[in-house]
């Protein structure tokens, strides 16, 4: 399942990135999204097969579920993830 | 009657030449057909485009290696043919904006280089869920590092370029960082269409 996960710092969401990707993950590290809160201005989106727990591990402060747009749009949105 | 041919040897140069010969070659005229042969694949797409741009007819015929002749016949003696036929599975969705965006670096601004390429990859990212894209991406110096095998936008300019944005790397750039080959999405220009795109309206330069 593809979750975005937020950090308190720009410099943490780096950091997970290049965690996440040498465990082989798939990460984007794309701007926080407007509807979705965080303190920093970078998340990253990762395709997880744990439900997130290697997110949280990477030290994520918020998870959330992305829906994809429906056809003929083009923004994403998101759902907190429990 | 006899079709005279005027024939010029572009191997070898560096582009933008043989695109500067050819158009010099058109406006003399005095001839029915305009042979060019190149060896350079980055002077192969600027001239076909300069066809098209010319309005000419353009025949291709490969050579050995990266080597070709094409062969122009300007419009007043070639028909009404269009000069190069769109590929007939390239059917993007119409471009919703007007905007043309010149890349010239693979970061925004400047200070510290990771983050000015951090929020490039932002900012390409953020223009694919946008609701109006830009018409045209113009990538120069090391803004071609983005449009390249490897590079972690690729996949943002393929998707902006599905909906319609056309994406252009300046050939000398990507000849000068040696990537011509390593190009992945998107076409290869010249300064000539890259100062023409900017001229024509709305351009923002980032980066």
């Amino acid at each position: 399942m593809l979750l975005l996960a937020t950090y308190p710092s720009s410099h943490a969401a780096l950091r997970a990135e290049q965690q996440l990707k040498a465990t082989g993950l798939s990460v984007e590290l794309i701007p926080v999204p407007r509807s979705v809160r965080s303190t920093c201005g970078f998340c990253l989106l990762v395709e997880v097969q744990d439900e997130g727990i290697s997110l949280r591990k990477s030290g994520a402060e918020g998870l959330w579920r992305v829906l994809e747009p429906p056809p003929g749009q083009h923004r994403r949105s998101y759902e907190p993830h429990r | 009657m006899n079709l005279i041919v005027r024939d010029l040897d572009a191997r070898g140069l560096p582009c933008p030449q043989p695109v500067i010969l050819a158009r010099k070659a058109l406006a003399e005229g005095g001839f029915g057909r305009l042979d060019i042969l190149v060896d350079d694949p980055a002077s192969r797409e600027n001239l076909l485009k300069f066809g098209a741009y010319a309005k000419c007819q353009v025949e291709e015929q490969p050579g050995e290696g990266t080597q070709t002749r094409l062969s122009f016949t300007p419009p007043a003696t070639g028909g009404t043919q269009p000069a190069v036929a769109p590929a007939p599975n390239a059917a993007p969705q119409v471009p919703s904006g007007t905007a043309v965006l010149l890349l010239s670096s693979d970061g925004i601004g400047q200070g510290d280089p990771d983050l000015a390429r951090l929020l490039m990859r932002g900012f390409l990212y953020t223009l694919t869920e946008a609701d109006q894209v830009p018409k045209r991406l113009l990538l120069m110096n090391s803004g071609v590092r983005l449009a390249v095998e490897g590079s972690e936008s690729l996949a943002n300019l393929k998707k902006l370029e599905a909906r319609g944005v056309e994406v252009l790397a300046c050939g000398t750039c990507l000849e000068f960082f040696k990537l011509t080959s390593s190009l992945a999405v998107g076409g290869i220009t010249n300064m000539y269409e890259i100062a023409g795109h900017l001229l024509e309206g709305s351009s923002l330069s980032i980066g």
